[in-house]
Parts: structure tokens; C-alpha cells; sequence
């Protein structure tokens, strides 16, 4: 009966949207603002029903109904609850209705807060918003069904996947994920209305820029804690393979924040909107694609337990929403006219314009190297490989490029600059570069990219703290989207360092021990104390369990383990991650035998890498604040008429 | 004894290299076990997994550098066995060229549009400069003393 | 219209959806063997079952069934049956097994409880597996009387896939 309520729920969801759709093209070509009212009211019909078909799909799991098949794939009496509430996106069908509620959420959020604005345009939005959630509405409904009935229930069910029991951060990684990625279709709306209605107004610019924002924030931090339960979980001691499921999060990542950067100048100058909206329309079609790559079964991935038969059908929406999105964009892209100039290359703005570069050169890097092996398979039949040293040989100079351009961007002025100012403000920096390079030098840094980044580093952090303090206190009432924005940059700076230190000086062994014996990594002395086995309901593991002193003081005890799983062949390590200020130390085991107490253990110490993880909090705090609404009475009125003043006090 | 006979047979040209042992072996095998794909993992590396093919290839690799194989002559090897799956590198030169022809485009595109933006002033510019418009000059004036 | 727009998206829409649509129907892990038509890699191994030595350049003037597999193995397991029933029905084909990662005294347990009708030979590193490319177990190489490689196959097989394997090589 549940079943049957959630189908229901779902089909109706279906018309709700394509008919919502519908109505609102026709209200955008009408200009009708009756026909407005009416489509809003589809949107938050949509967003209802979207709340309901997941609040009984939580309902039926946790009541363990079997008689629907979502539950009845992972659904168990024996999970604790918290599990069985986040199975819901624990499998492909769930998780598309997951989608299926973010999106609804979104679109309802997006209508409201522009219930009273830009009439001529918000049709257009809402009609791309519903046909988005028409099609996924539709997965639902049949590819990806969740509420399918069982003739006959089983007693009991398998459980969610155990790799996904295995830790905490799998609990917060889908959601962050799909709150950026479903949240790219609402820029998406909003690119498509300015070309629609053929026109991308200054008014325009906040709903757009803040739409992409939002998004924006989430994957950056959904993308460090993929990395993160990587690095917890996976046990080989590193956050980042450039797994083609890694790649399909980060793909979109790179689209957007080069879209936040042209988008400075399209409000300074009014440049670059045709620009804009392609990066804009191009981050969602990527979530689109990333989504197909996740769950299509077609690329080799650490992540294959999302494997499914829908990319088929994810590959016909996508085939169209880039036919669509091309064609409008050749059809009305010359409408948006540019406004103003730029004064001299040499310039902010033209450090923005290298800025983009930057991020579309390793937008179409990490594309063509996901693909190739796909093309050559086409082609010749021939299976290849491009694996970790490919992407690294191509990013890493990139990324110490872009980490230069944060330093050396905002130490540019905008408009055209003068020739002493330029000299001042571009060498200065030089010097606090100088001392981070010695600085790390003196650690015992000696790759020559590490010491790059390190001077490089330095040289951006001073222009960041420079600009940052820009206007004094005041700053964080008047000037909270600068600031914001430079705090993304500290954080992002901090990030490639301590991505740079911790890859190139870490130190590994691999040892075997037996009971009592020790081993020497770094600062540490580790001794293995003994191995023992442990039945748990879903699994059986073994534990070995180490003391770790440093100078002969106890610091702490680990438990890395193997653990056996019933439905996998090979065991899976956990490790065990010992996380401070300046490091970590990291055990994982490649052998363990309780009977004759021995264990082989892979030891790692990683410089600063939990560094990583709070920096790219503080970019997402950054957004946050850049995000937050300031009272622009004045500034509102102005804006239409006076671009640059408007933007400066911004 | 059988294992030497082995891979003298299987390689057809003698070790090209210094023998190693100690510490930079240790690190020799972790360098060359991460150019080498597991073949049944989903995508690690032979240095980064933990399964039984993979470690009985890092075995392999170890041996092999012992003995004062090259790089090359341990790569090629895995890559007659396993085919070029097997190699985390790939060789095709097309995969390397591409992204550096795009930088070179791009680097075109953006030098061109650079110049046009900051060329004469367009047609649609708004309003040209207010200096003495009044409004504005009242809007600077309220919202310089906030 | 912009045509640049047009044709420049056209393009890459049209590039890589069909690249993504031609690589829907296969398996990404299944991975060509690029031994099959190359002569099969030499190896000398010690049988366990039969303390004979098996050096399989000498057995070439037959065509040969090699079978690598482990006791640890649940497919193995299965697929056992049809090797040992197979190699005693048909005539002038030799079948070998190949154990890797594994011991002597499990390996014997098997075959007493499971019966044997062929060498099976141990390899204690799995550098004869290595050399023959062999991820995970059970795979199996068919090569001609002239030690040709002329097919391989991953995974249990049943009676039909083996025969026709082994007729592949005995025509070549």
C-alpha cells in the first residue's frame, strides 16, 4: 500500500512539473504575469510532493516494510536507526528520489525569494527549473523506481552497502554532494531565462550570482569530504586518485568558480556575460554528466557500487540538455549586449580573464583524460589506461600556476594601472614569499615544486591580507562579499601548501612485526602489541593493535584492522589515522595472521594534511559570507545606472 | 635458481641497471609498483592495493630491481603480460599534446579578447560618464558618509 | 546565429555523447588479453599431486589446457568438476592446473576430496601467473599443438564453453 502511495505521489509529480513547465514557457512568451503566478504555483506543488514521496519513503524504512523495494534492497532490522534514515541515499533508486527532493527544495526556495522581482525573466527560469524536474521526476517514476512492490516481502533485507557503514563522513558526503551538484540547476534557470528573454540586465547579476554561490559552497566542501573518507577509509594513505567519479564531482567545481570569477567583471565592466552564461549553463550540464559517469557503469571506479542500468536514460537528457543549451546559446548569445570595456589587459581584469583560463585549461585536462580511454576503446578496440601520474604531471603545474594568479590578481588594481603602483604592489609580496620558501627550506623541504608553492604561497597570502583589511573594521558590514571572497582565497592558498607538503614530504615503511616488536617512523616508535579477532553481526574482523610513544612519552594507541565482509571476496582494510596540528600518522595493514600473532603494516606520515580539510571549511565559511545579503537600499537604485560605483560599494 | 630462469627467459635482454637493495629499493618499488595498474581493483595502483595479484606483482617489481632492471625493462614486461591497461602513464602521445594545445588556444583566445574588450568603447555602453549628474553625485555624496 | 557557438557545441555535444553511448555496452573491467595468438610463456613448475616436473615447451605437439586457480577460490570450486570430467573424456589434450598463492598440503586436500585427473602444479609467487597476465582466479589458457595462445577465458566455465575452447585449439 505504501508502494502504491509513492507511486502515486511520484506520477503526479511528474505532470505537476512538465505541466508546470509548460505554463511557464507560455507565460515567458506571453509575458503574462498571471501565467507567472500560476507556474509558481506548480513549483511549490512540485516541492510538496517531492517532500512527501521522501517522507514516505522514510516512513516505509523505518517501519522495515518490505513490501516496497527500496527497503526490501536496504533495508535491515539489524542497522542501527541512523543508518537505516541515511540508507536512503545509500542506492541508486533512493538516491535519485533524494535528488528528487534537493531539487524540489531548491526550485521552491528560488521561486519564493524571487516572488517579487524580474517578471520578464522568471518564467523562463521556472520552466527550466520543472523541465529539469520533469525528467527527474520521470527517472523516478520508471528507470529508478524505488516504490516498486514485492509480491512476497522477505522477513528481513541485506542492509545498506557495508563499504558505507564503514565510517561517519558517508554520511555527509552525499548530501553536501548533491546539494551542490542539484543546486546548479537553479543558475542553469536563470542563464537560460537571460538568453530566452535575450537580454542579461545589471539587476539580473544577484539572483544568478547568488544561485551559483549557494551550489558553489556545498561542492567545495562535498568535494573535500570525498577526499577526506578516502583517505579515512580506503587504507592506501592518500585523499585523491583522480578516480573518474572523483573527477565527475570536481568537473563542475572548476566550471563554477570560473563562472564566480567572470562574473566579477560582468558586474564591474559588463563583459564577458555571453562568457558567463556558458560557464554557468556548462557547470549543470557537468552535474548531468557526472551523474551519468557515477552511475552508468561505464568507467572503471573505485565508486562502481553505484553502478546501475539507468545511463541509458541518464544519456538521452543529457544529449538533450546540451542540444538545448547550444542551440539557445548560438541563437541568443550576440542578444546580450556588452556594456562597458575594460581599460588595459594589464589589469584585474585581465588576471580575471587568465583566471578562466587557467580553470577551462584543466576543465578540458581532467575531461580529456577521464574520456580518452573510452575514445581509444572506440576506436581501435585497444584498452588503455590514464591513471594518477597523468593527471598529476598536468595539474600540478596548473595549480602552482592559479596559486601565483591569486597572489598576483588582486595585487593588480583595476582599470588601468600606474606604473610605480604596479611595481609596489607586485614585488612587495615577494618578500613574505621569500620567507615561507625559507621557512619550509629549513623544514626540510627540497623539491623544487614544493619550495615553489611555498614561495608562491607566501607571495598570495600577503596580497590576500593586504586586500582583505582594505577599508578596516568596517569591512565585514560594508564589504562582505570582498571579503568573503578573499577569505575563500586564504583558505584555497592554505589548501594547495599543505596539498603540495603533504604529498612531497611524506614518509612511508612498510614493516612486519611480530607481538612486542617495534618500529621507527619519524618522530614515533611504534609497537605492535597483538592481534585478535572480532565477530561484529555484518562482519568479522581482524585487529591489530599498536602502542605509539614519541621520545619514549606515550602518545597513543591505534587498532588498524582487515575486515571481512560475507558478500565480498577480498577483505577491506580500515586503517587507523592518527591526526594532529602538524601531521599524521597513518597504519594500514597488508597482512595480519592471529595465529601466529605477525602483521605487515604500512606506515605513513603525512605533514599538514589535516590542513586540508579546515582550510577548505574556511573557503566554504568564505562563501557564506560573501553570501549573506547586505543592505544595498541605496546601492539597488543606483545600479541600473551606474555600474561601477554600485559595484565598489559592494 | 628456477625463478633467475625464469625471467632470463622471459626477458630477452639482460638487466640494464644497477642492482639496488636497502632503502632505495624500498623506495624503487613504491615508485614503479605506482606506474603499474592493478589489473582486478577498480582503478588503484599495484603500490596502492592491497589485494593478492597486487601484492605478488609488487613482489615482482621488487625482485626485478634487485637485480638492476630499468624502469623501461620492468614496465615492458608487466605490459606483455597485461597489455597496456597495466600502465598508470599512458603512452599515447595524443592524451599529452591535447591539454597543450588547448592552453595554446585558450592563451590566443584570451589575448584576443583582452585586446577587443580594451579596444575602442562599444556602441551599448551605458550612460557615458555622469560626472555631473546630479543623482549620482547625491548617491556618492550619502553613501561615502555611511 | 552564431555560428562558431553553433558548430563549436554541436561538436563536442556530438563527440562526446557518442563516445559515452559506444562505451555503454561494455564492461570496463573485463580486459583483453594481449597474449591471445602469442606463444604461451614458458614455465617449468613442480607438480603436487604427481611429483612430476612439467616444462611446458615440452608439451607442445598437443594442444594444452592451462587453468590457473586457488583452493581459497569459490568459482574454482565450482568449475572443478568440468575440468577433471573433461580431461579424462577427451582424447590428446593436455590439461594442466595452475595454483598461485597458495600450499602444497591445501592444494592435495582439495583434490583428494574433489578428485583430479591431471598434473596440478604449484606456483608459489605467482610469477608464472604474472606472466601470463592473470588478475584473479579462475582463468584459463588454451594453446594449439604449436604453443600458440589461441584463446582465454575469465571465470568458471561449464562444459559447453570449455569444449569450445578446446576445439579453437585443436583446429589451429
Amino acid at each position: 500500500m505504501i508502494a502504491t502511495l509513492g507511486r502515486f505521489i511520484i506520477l503526479t509529480s511528474v505532470f505537476v512539473s512538465a505541466a508546470g513547465a509548460m505554463i511557464a514557457f507560455a507565460a515567458g512568451k506571453r509575458q503574462s504575469l498571471d501565467g507567472l503566478k500560476l507556474a509558481r504555483r506548480f513549483a511549490y506543488a512540485f516541492a510538496a510532493l517531492m517532500v512527501l514521496a521522501v517522507g514516505v519513503m522514510e516512513y516505509a524504512l523505518l517501519t522495515h516494510d518490505f513490501s516496497v523495494s527500496y527497503v526490501a534492497q536496504v533495508g535491515s532490522r539489524e542497522v542501527p536507526t541512523w543508518v537505516t534514515i541515511v540508507s536512503l541515499w545509500s542506492s541508486l533508486e533512493g538516491s535519485i528520489l533524494f535528488w528528487g527532493l534537493v531539487m524540489g527544495l531548491y526550485i521552491a526556495g528560488a521561486t519564493w525569494l524571487t516572488r517579487n522581482a524580474y517578471p520578464d525573466y522568471m518564467p523562463f527560469a521556472i520552466g527550466t527549473w520543472l523541465s529539469c524536474a520533469a525528467f527527474f521526476s520521470f527517472l523516478i517514476s520508471g528507470p529508478a523506481n524505488p516504490f516498486i512492490t514485492v509480491p512476497q516481502p522477505p522477513l528481513d533485507g541485506n542492509g545498506p552497502n557495508p563499504l558505507l557503514q564503514n565510517h561517519i563522513l558517508m554520511v555527509a558526503h552525499p548530501p553536501f554532494l548533491y546539494l551542490g551538484y542539484v543546486g546548479m540547476t537553479i543558475p542553469f534557470g536563470f542563464a537560460c531565462a537571460a538568453l530566452l528573454r535575450g537580454r542579461l540586465g545589471h539587476s539580473f547579476l544577484k539572483p544568478l550570482r547568488a544561485s551559483l554561490m549557494l551550489p558553489w559552497i556545498f561542492l567545495t566542501i562535498a568535494i573535500m569530504l570525498g577526499g577526506w573518507w578516502a583517505y579515512e577509509v580506503l587504507g592506501w594513505g592518500g585523499y585523491w586518485a583522480w578516480d573518474p567519479v572523483e573527477n565527475a564531482s570536481l568537473l563542475p567545481w572548476l566550471t563554477a568558480t570560473a563562472a564566480l570569477h567572470s562574473a566579477v567583471v560582468m558586474e564591474r565592466r559588463g563583459v564577458l556575460k555571453g562568457w558567463t552564461v556558458t560557464l554557468v549553463q556548462a557547470s549543470f550540464l557537468l552535474t548531468i554528466l557526472g551523474t551519468f559517469m557515477t552511475r552508468s557503469g561505464v568507467f572503471n571506479s573505485v565508486h562502481s557500487f553505484t553502478q546501475s542500468s539507468i545511463g541509458p536514460t541518464i544519456l538521452v537528457f543529457l544529449a538533450a540538455a546540451l542540444l538545448f543549451s547550444v542551440v539557445l546559446l548560438a541563437l541568443r548569445v550576440d542578444s546580450l549586449e556588452s556594456e562597458g570595456r575594460i581599460e588595459s589587459p594589464v589589469s584585474r581584469e585581465g588576471m580575471f580573464l587568465v583566471n578562466n583560463l587557467i580553470f577551462v585549461l584543466l576543465t578540458f585536462t581532467v575531461l580529456i583524460g577521464t574520456v580518452f580511454p573510452l575514445v581509444v576503446e572506440a576506436l581501435r578496440g585497444k584498452q588503455m589506461s590514464v591513471g594518477r601520474p597523468y593527471f598529476d604531471s598536468m595539474v600540478v603545474p596548473t595549480g602552482t600556476a592559479l596559486l601565483f594568479l591569486i597572489g598576483v590578481g588582486p595585487a593588480l588594481p583595476w582599470g588601468r594601472p600606474k606604473r610605480d603602483q604596479l611595481v609596489r604592489s607586485l614585488l612587495l609580496p615577494f618578500a613574505s614569499g621569500a620567507i615561507l620558501g625559507a621557512i619550509g627550506f629549513l623544514a626540510g623541504a627540497r623539491n623544487p615544486w614544493t619550495l615553489v608553492t611555498l614561495l608562491f604561497g607566501g607571495y598570495a597570502a600577503w596580497v590576500t591580507i593586504v586586500e582583505m583589511s582594505r577599508g578596516g573594521a568596517k569591512v565585514l558590514k560594508r564589504g562582505r562579499r570582498r571579503v568573503g571572497a578573499y577569505i575563500v582565497h586564504a583558505g584555497a592558498v592554505i589548501v594547495l601548501v599543505a596539498i603540495a607538503v603533504s604529498s612531497t614530504m611524506k614518509t612511508q615503511t612498510e614493516v612486519q612485526l611480530t607481538r612486542g616488536q617495534s618500529a621507527n617512523i619519524g618522530m614515533y616508535t611504534v609497537t605492535f602489541l597483538g592481534a585478535e579477532d572480532r565477530t561484529e553481526p555484518n562482519r568479522t574482523s581482524m585487529i591489530a593493535r599498536f602502542a605509539v610513544t614519541s621520545n619514549g612519552k606515550p602518545v597513543t594507541t591505534m587498532e588498524p584492522r582487515m575486515n571481512q565482509y560475507p558478500q565480498m571476496r577480498e577483505p577491506i582494510g580500515t586503517p587507523d589515522v592518527y591526526s594532529t596540528v602538524a601531521r599524521d600518522l597513518y597504519l594500514s595493514i597488508t597482512n595480519i595472521d592471529p595465529g601466529s600473532q605477525s602483521v605487515s603494516v604500512m606506515m605513513l606520515i603525512t605533514p599538514m594534511v589535516s590542513w586540508i580539510w579546515i582550510a577548505v571549511i574556511v573557503m566554504g565559511l568564505g562563501g557564506v559570507v560573501a553570501l549573506v545579503p547586505q543592505r544595498r537600499v541605496l546601492a539597488a537604485e543606483a545600479e541600473d545606472r551606474v555600474p561601477d560605483v554600485a559595484a565598489e560599494v559592494a | 635458481m628456477i625463478v633467475t630462469l625464469l625471467l632470463a627467459v622471459a626477458i630477452s635482454t639482460p638487466p640494464q641497471g644497477q642492482p639496488l637493495s636497502g632503502p632505495a629499493l624500498d623506495q624503487r618499488t613504491q615508485e614503479v609498483a605506482s606506474l603499474l595498474r592493478c589489473p582486478v581493483c577498480q582503478g588503484m595502483s599495484v603500490a596502492d592495493s592491497p589485494s593478492t595479484v597486487a601484492q605478488d606483482m609488487k613482489h615482482q617489481v621488487r625482485d626485478m630491481l634487485s637485480k638492476g632492471y630499468t624502469q623501461e625493462q620492468i614496465l615492458s614486461y608487466f605490459e606483455k603480460s597485461y597489455g597496456q591497461f597495466v600502465l598508470e602513464k599512458p603512452k599515447n602521445p595524443l592524451v599529452w599534446i591535447l591539454p597543450i594545445l588547448i592552453l595554446i588556444i585558450g592563451a590566443v583566445v584570451v589575448a584576443t579578447t583582452a585586446k577587443k574588450l580594451s579596444a575602442e568603447p562599444t556602441a551599448a555602453t551605458a550612460d557615458p560618464e555622469p560626472a555631473t549628474d546630479p543623482y549620482v553625485e547625491q548617491v556618492r555624496k550619502l553613501v561615502n558618509h555611511d | 546565429m552564431n555560428r562558431t557557438v553553433l558548430i563549436v557545441g554541436i561538436a563536442i555535444t556530438l563527440a562526446l555523447v557518442a563516445v559515452l553511448f559506444l562505451g555503454l555496452g561494455k564492461d570496463p573491467t573485463a580486459i583483453d588479453s594481449p597474449l591471445v595468438g602469442k606463444p604461451a610463456p614458458p614455465f617449468v613448475l613442480k607438480s603436487v599431486n604427481t611429483s612430476e616436473t612439467i616444462d611446458i615447451n615440452q608439451l607442445r605437439g598437443k594442444p594444452v589446457v592451462v587453468n590457473f586457480w586457488a583452493t581459497w577460490c569459490g568459482p574454482c570450486f565450482q568449475e572443478h568438476p568440468v575440468l577433471v570430467e573433461n580431461a579424462r573424456v577427451i582424447p590428446n589434450v593436455q590439461f594442466v592446473g595452475v595454483v598461485f598463492n597458495d600450499t602444497a598440503d591445501k592444494i592435495n586436500a582439495f583434490l583428494h576430496q574433489n578428485g583430479s585427473s591431471y598434473p596440478t602444479l604449484l606456483d608459489e609467487q605467482g610469477k608464472t601467473a604474472i606472466e601470463y597476465g592473470v588478475g584473479g582466479v579462475p582463468e584459463t589458457f588454451f594453446i594449439n599443438r604449436k604453443g600458440i595462445i589461441v584463446a582465454k577465458y575469465v571465470g568458471p566455465m561449464s562444459t559447453e564453453v570449455l569444449q569450445a575452447n578446446v576445439a579453437k585449439a585443436m583446429t589451429e
